[in-house]
């Protein structure tokens, strides 16, 4: 490859996006638009569901929680089934 | 004259020609070639061209209608943004191959006919696979092989299926292949099955995720645009609403998603993450509603840009640290501002944020699920979509840019690859939000189909779906049973013919061995036994060819004239 050789040094330059107030502040943001988006379907109704589950409560809030904890958990099973050294094949 | 040429060749020919010029002008004259072929395309009007006859056949080079001129188009902007990408690297042989490949793809995909799609097919795989040798080492000399030959294979299954269905109909016409709800004959299984293979069906596809990331940087994202899009076409050419499709997509967005979550190489990452992202593409060529097509090549339009980006992106980091593993990477923000903010964007618009270009494509698919009252497939993309973002929504940027701070203080990105990032990232916004323009080149007028992206409850839902699976994450995170990057491989269905086969063929080679060792040295010893033994009753002492005493032959010519006497007298 024709890449510049890599230069690996830390200093002490933090950015904004490490210290740990700011990244407080982003997850209680985050909590904050969560929180509105599911009390947003009191001001608004489905004009065409399709489907009787599409007009639960937070339907899709819900499904897009607990389809990303069961995904890493999936994940992390198959890990142990899969997982080999990083030489496994040049063996 | 010229609309008989296929598109795509004055890349395909100019590309014999970069060789001849100075290195430093073969990458903006490879950049030229696209912009050249682009401007062709653009001026040709829909119609077939280029009849051909062979023998009693004629074959039809060229056909611009809605669906190619969609993939011809973004096939375009592809090699036009890889080219840039690409400006700055000195190697004849990426150049040659990256434009004989963009432009067998374009040509591919505006064949009219089964022998042309062949003939272009073929060209893409032997072409690509320079792509990844250009990396020069023994890992990628070694998949480069394991891609070629399932590729080249794929190539002949559809010469094979295409000569079997001429002999079921006499016609090579590449158009609808099997009407839905019928049997496929023989030919037409083969054609399909070869189609699966390029598409990456589950089981047939990990020549993706084994080669892919072991390309060059800029050839990643050469790959990454045309072959398994150039099957997606393929595939809604020839098979639309084939059923069997819908559950080989659903598989397809599924199963990639926990491969991409404990997959520790980012470029791997993403190679499961296109995996994915096809499956959307074939659940609505399955479905095969108007609706659904359209939504199909929308998506693979969009697709097609904001996977260039995310590996692009990736590349640059590979570029400039030499390694695009998570357990190495993290706090490049700091270093590549830039950079961050266009993964942050192609991760956004793959994950299908509103405003920018997944969400006007991917929501179309969905949506012809629901109309079609299919609850299953509808619930089941949207775990998908909940799980794209998590590979490549959360994980790519965030273990790349942003977690721990792993020391790199690097450049950021050559200003080329940063100007074909911007364009990329500039194209994601502008599809998400100028979307009628897309809307209106799309193979079924969107108006008839009274399709509206942006209503309220569809950018509340989708949101509340991108945003609670962001908040999964930070509880996962907090809580420390988010898996932790390791630096391990995963094994996947290349482990059958990358260790089980061979794990069976060598004991079964070295019996074979044996075996043929024991019989020759048994030929030998009987042979050699009977040499011996002639030579022994030959020689001068041997019981022939020894001189007998004149005593011995009188008693043995008595005894003969005896026995002449007893059978006379008998």
């Amino acid at each position: 490859m024709d890449e510049t050789p890599p230069e690996k040094h830390s200093d002490n330059r933090t950015s904004w996006f490490e210290k740990p107030g700011n990244i407080r502040l982003i997850i209680l943001s985050l909590i904050g638009v969560c929180a509105g988006l599911v009390l947003a379907e009191f001001f608004y109704t489905n004009p065409h569901p399709h489907f009787d589950a599409e007009k639960t409560f937070g339907f899709h809030a819900i499904v897009g929680f607990v389809a990303f904890v069961t995904v890493v958990f999936l994940g992390k099973g198959l890990r142990l089934l899969i997982r080999r050294r990083e030489d496994y094949y040049d063996a | 004259m010229m609309h008989d040429l296929p598109p795509g060749l004055i890349m395909i020919v100019g590309a014999i020609f970069i060789p001849f010029f100075p290195r430093f002008l073969q990458a903006w004259f490879a950049l030229a070639l696209s912009i050249a072929s682009a401007v062709m395309l653009l001026l040709i009007p829909e119609g077939t061209y280029g009849n051909l006859q062979l023998f009693d056949v004629t074959l039809n080079m060229v056909r611009i209608d809605t669906l190619s001129r969609c993939f011809a188009l973004v096939f375009h902007i592809a090699a036009i943004v890889s080219a840039i990408y690409a400006l700055h690297v000195r190697d004849t042989t990426q150049h040659v191959a990256g434009m004989l490949y963009a432009g067998g793809a374009i040509a591919a995909c505006c064949a009219g006919d089964l022998i042309t799609l062949f003939v272009f097919w073929e060209l893409t795989a032997i072409s690509s696979v320079f792509l990844i040798w250009a990396s020069r080492n023994e890992p990628a000399y070694r998949a480069g092989m394991r891609y070629l030959i399932i590729q080249v294979g794929s190539g002949v299954l559809l010469l094979s299926g295409a000569i079997l269905h001429y002999a079921d109909t006499g016609s090579l016409a590449f158009d609808l292949l099997v009407e839905p709800g019928e049997r496929m004959s023989t030919g037409v299984l083969l054609i399909f099955l070869a189609f699966g293979i390029k598409c990456a069906f589950p089981l047939m596809h990990n020549w993706l995720q084994d080669s892919y990331p072991k390309a060059t940087v800029t050839g990643t994202v050469f790959l990454s645009a045309f072959t398994t899009k150039l099957a997606v076409y393929s595939l809604a050419r020839g098979f639309a609403g084939t059923e069997i499709l819908i559950w080989i997509g659903v598989t397809m967005t599924l199963f990639p998603i926990m491969f991409a979550v404990i997959e520790n190489d980012l470029r791997k990452v993403l190679a499961y993450s296109l995996n994915n992202q096809l499956g959307f593409m074939v659940v609505g060529i399955g479905i095969g509603t108007e609706l659904a097509i359209n939504g199909t090549v929308a998506h693979a339009f969009c697709h097609i840009i904001y996977k260039a980006l995310l590996f692009m992106s990736m590349g640059a980091v590979l570029y400039r640290t030499g390694t695009a593993k998570a357990t190495e990477l993290g706090g490049l923000h700091k270093s590549m501002p830039l950079t961050t903010i266009f993964c942050i964007i192609g991760a956004g618009s793959i994950s299908g944020f509103p405003l920018l270009s997944g969400f006007i494509s991917k929501s179309m698919i969905l949506t012809a699920a629901a109309e079609e009252h299919m609850f299953v497939v509808w619930i089941l993309l949207l775990v998908a979509s909940a799980g794209v973002m998590e590979h490549s929504g959360i994980k790519i940027p965030f273990f790349a840019f942003f977690a721990h701070d792993s020391g790199w203080r690097v450049k950021e990105a050559p200003w080329n690859m940063l100007l074909a990032m911007g364009l990329a990232s500039a194209l994601c916004i502008g599809l998400g939000i100028g979307y009628q323009y897309l809307y209106k080149i799309l193979p079924y007028d969107m108006h008839d189909l009274h399709y509206e992206p942006y209503t309220v409850t569809h950018v509340v839902t989708q949101l509340q779906l991108l945003l609670f699976a962001a908040l999964a994450f930070v509880v996962l995170i907090k809580t420390g049973v988010y898996p932790e990057e390791m630096a391990a491989i995963n094994l996947d269905s290349d482990w059958v013919y990358r260790r089980l086969l061979p794990t069976i063929i060598k004991p079964v080679g070295q019996a074979i061995v044996a075996t043929d060792r024991w019989v020759r040295g048994m030929g030998r010893r009987v042979l050699q036994g009977a040499n011996e033994s002639f030579e022994e009753s030959f020689s001068e002492q041997g019981a022939v060819g020894r001189t007998w005493t004149t005593s011995a032959m009188a008693v043995w010519a008595a005894i003969i004239l005896g026995l002449c006497l007893l059978l006379y007298y008998l």
